[in-house]
């Protein structure tokens, strides 16, 4: 056999044989699932705790729940999101017949959030004191500015951090096998213990991740650009 | 209708207002100069709290603003109108939401309503074709201007001006200056922190020298610039004048 046959019968025993090319897909899909919905716990509670920050650091309110969230934060940035998600699955929710993919939601939206909070914080702080000055002399009182004054402006500023947190995300729901969960990664692996051929499914397993990701990255750099243009410099 | 009584500020160990009293009438235009440091900002900023003092009284209308609660401060505030040296205006807002968000949020107009008043206050500061645009498109003095119709469109008591035209070339001071002075003939009650003499000598009907945290001398202008008592505000007189 020529090197062109052989790769074809690689590709066909990797892929084809078996309908093999169902774990990719079927891990895609639990992949993009879980990440959708761990963006969407990430970014509120990651909002609510930056302001309950902020607020904390302007106005010297909200003690106990900045202290709280201060703990979070320490907690979840100082450990390996692998550990949190085997401790949540194996020791919060270790009586209790569950979902691995709701666990996989919470354990990667728990860590996004912490993560979110500190970018929401720093783009709040970044708003000029003034902004905050000029609508409280206007009589709006702290959350009314909050609200129509100083989140739009610190939204636009950290549009770009977000959107990598949110690649940063989809690449770290790589380690949800550790729960035995089939996300795109485990899809991988299971065809290479089938196989004994580990340079194909592994190479399109990265294949899939590096077209989301450029794709992603496209848009945010897209994004970035019509935020510039109605800067209106 | 602003009563100040002995007000302090301490900012950790300095000591920027050394126990200022005076009193501000209905319809008086109080010009308050002194050298930088003087704390002529940070009394001004006291006067709708957005400094918090640490010791005497200011009385809005007989209410006491340093023992309020944070409701009844905003309600105060919605009657004082205030410009800062630096604008503020909010960058993610065209001209008109800059002037009308406050009234609509706060409930006191309609959006229909704000946006009636918005035209009419844009028509007096002569910037009505820019009722579209972003505050990044216009100059400095075009800025300020919007930044007083901002102010006005919560039809407020008293104005406060804090160095409104500081940080403007010099040719836009004068459209500035020219406002102010429309809307003090007016009858609008203001007090004004400003470096500009012609403006204190010819609109104030007080002025307020303050220099080391105290109202050093005050007096009607005419009687205060050419006659000063205070060695400090002759000194002062002779170099900026």
């Amino acid at each position: 056999m020529n090197f062109f046959e052989q790769f074809a019968d690689k590709l066909y025993s990797t892929f084809i044989e078996g309908a093999r090319w169902t774990y990719l897909t079927d891990g895609l899909k639990t992949t993009l699932i879980v990440t959708f919905f761990a963006v969407i716990v990430g970014v509120i509670l990651g909002f609510l705790i930056a302001v309950i920050r902020s607020t904390h650091d302007k106005t010297g309110k909200l003690k106990i729940l900045n202290f709280l969230a201060k703990v979070y934060l320490t907690v979840i940035r100082g450990t390996p999101v692998v550990v949190q998600l085997l401790i949540i699955y194996f020791v919060i929710f270790a009586s209790v017949n569950i979902d691995k993919i709701f666990v996989a939601v919470l354990a990667f939206g728990l860590n996004s959030a912490a993560y979110v909070a500190e970018i929401v914080r720093s783009g709040i702080m970044s708003i000029d004191n003034g902004q905050f000055e000029a609508g409280a002399s206007l009589g709006l009182n702290y959350p009314r500015t909050m609200i129509y004054i100083i989140m739009p402006q610190a939204f636009r500023n950290i549009l770009p951090a977000l959107a990598n947190e949110f690649i940063v995300l989809l690449k770290e729901t790589s380690v949800a096998g550790y729960i035995a969960l089939t996300d795109l990664t485990k899809g991988g692996d299971i065809i290479r213990s089938a196989t004994y051929e580990a340079f194909l499914p592994l190479i399109a397993v990265a294949l899939i991740y590096l077209i989301m990701v450029m794709i992603l990255s496209g848009l945010v750099s897209k994004l970035e650009r019509r935020l510039a243009k109605s800067d209106r410099g | 209708m602003i009563e100040v009584k002995e007000l302090h500020k301490h900012f950790g160990d300095l000591h920027i207002l050394k126990g200022i009293t005076t009193k501000i009438e209905q319809g008086e235009k109080v010009v308050i100069i002194g050298p930088s440091g003087s704390g002529k900002s940070t009394f001004l900023r006291c006067l709708n709290r957005l400094e918090q003092p640490t010791g005497g009284q200011i009385l809005f209308n007989g209410e006491d603003l340093t023992a309020m609660k944070d409701a009844q401060l905003y309600a105060v505030r919605e009657r004082m109108g205030m410009v800062f040296q630096h604008f503020h205006l909010f960058p993610h807002l065209t001209i008109k939401k800059n002037i009308t968000l406050a009234p609509v949020k706060l409930g006191l107009m309609t959006q229909a309503e704000a946006d009636a008043k918005a035209d009419v206050l844009l028509t007096k500061v002569g910037l009505s074709d820019k009722a579209d645009q972003y505050p990044n498109q216009l100059s400095g003095g075009q800025k300020q201007r919007i930044a007083i119709a901002r102010a006005l469109a919560m039809n407020p008591e008293v104005m406060l001006f804090d160095e409104p035209t500081s940080a403007l070339d010099p040719e836009m001071v004068g459209e500035v200056l020219e406002l102010m002075r429309e809307l003090a003939e007016e009858g609008m009650t203001m007090v004004v922190v400003t470096h500009e003499m012609g403006f204190a000598r010819e609109v104030a009907s007080r002025v307020i020298f303050m220099d080391d945290g105290k109202i050093m001398e005050e007096n009607e202008p005419q009687e205060f610039f050419t006659n000063p008592q205070n060695p400090r505000l002759k000194e002062f007189l002779s170099k900026v004048l």
